[in-house]
């Protein structure tokens, strides 16, 4: 491994270690007392929780990344300010620190079981409504999903289900999409490219060009997210985030 | 049913419920990898398949074998064969 290697693993994941504590001394006292006073009152904290990552990702990006990696969001489509369905491709872990570049607080991601089981993010992602995608039925996730849309929570899925760790881009997964049509969802497709390195599946930072790139596009006309059959839908929407990574792919920087 | 038909009623589903090109389709294709289906989509497959065929394919076990669209073809031609081997 070069030096270079070295540095920004080290500075990345130092930084990123450091934030995180810091997060936790100058907010874990308050948000303990506000979320036992949303217990005593029977309030949901769900959506607190959801602010509370929300901060996070921010400070990560603005704090822990910028030092060493450049973050750019180029969006086709403002993002929507309702319930609504986000479905990005995977390459990276970094993917669900980067949605926060959506500035939507109330988000949800739908995640595989293993980050929804880290001792510490784990917590939070479960509090905070996120999605077991491997543990959920179809009428399950269905049901949840209207639940949180009804919310006016966006709910962010991967359907390619796992990191590709490259720059391909795999089958969809079809849940999510029909989980959509049944709930009458605004569908968003997105993009983020650049980070199929950063870090790659074995959880290595390893830089190339160092700018990664997001864009969310123009939703798929309701119309046609209704009359299609599910796999039609995943297939147009993949076929329109494909078009969307190599337009970014091809971006040069100004 | 012979051979070519059981293939070109199997393409047409393929063509007709998830909008496949005609010339993605070949024997050696993989459902899952090249063509995109998932374990939903081979429900919605299925339920497509015993309508065509009138077969129930449900309680089935070679059915879950099946990795290419050349096992479908060979699925449903063993299926027609089996069939007239009682009949006659």
């Amino acid at each position: 491994m070069s030096l270079r290697l070295v540095w920004l693993n080290a500075g990345i994941y130092g930084s990123l270690g450091l934030v995180t504590v810091l997060f936790l001394v100058v907010f874990t006292i308050p948000f303990a007392l506000l979320y036992w006073s949303l217990l005593l009152l029977r309030r949901d904290p769900a959506p607190w929780f959801r602010r509370l990552i929300y901060l996070y990702g921010r400070t990560v990006l603005a704090v822990a990344v910028r030092p060493f990696l450049r973050v750019r969001y180029l969006p086709l489509a403002p993002t929507p300010t309702g319930g609504a369905v986000l479905v990005f491709n995977h390459r990276s872990a970094s993917d669900a620190f980067l949605l926060a570049a959506l500035k939507r607080a109330q988000l949800v991601q739908t995640v595989n079981f293993w980050p929804y089981r880290l001792p510490l993010f784990g917590f939070f992602a479960r509090h905070a409504g996120y999605l077991d995608s491997t543990r959920l039925s179809p009428d399950e996730l269905t049901s949840r999903l209207e639940t949180l849309l009804q919310q006016n929570v966006a709910v962010a899925a991967f359907p390619e289900g796992t990191r590709s760790g490259s720059r391909q881009l795999n089958q969809f997964h079809s849940a999510i999409f029909r989980a959509a049509q049944r709930c009458g969802a605004p569908l968003y497709p997105g993009c983020i490219v650049g980070n199929e390195q950063l870090p790659d599946r074995r959880f290595r930072f390893r830089c190339r060009g160092g700018v990664i790139r997001l864009r969310l596009l123009p939703p798929v006309p309701p119309e046609e997210v209704a009359s299609l059959t599910p796999f039609v839908l995943k297939q147009r929407t993949r076929e329109r985030i494909k078009q969307a990574i190599t337009q970014l792919e091809g971006a040069v920087d100004v | 049913m012979t051979d070519s038909e059981i293939i070109a009623a199997v393409n047409a589903i393929f063509v007709e419920q998830f909008e496949l090109d005609p010339a993605e389709l070949g024997p050696d294709r993989k459902i899952f990898d090249d063509l995109g289906l998932d374990s939903l989509d081979i429900v919605d497959l299925m339920v497509a398949l015993q309508r065509k065929f009138g077969i129930p394919l449900r309680q089935n076990e070679e059915i879950r074998k099946i990795v290419t669209l050349g096992d479908v073809y060979n699925f449903f031609i063993r299926l027609e064969a089996s069939r007239r081997a009682t009949e006659g």
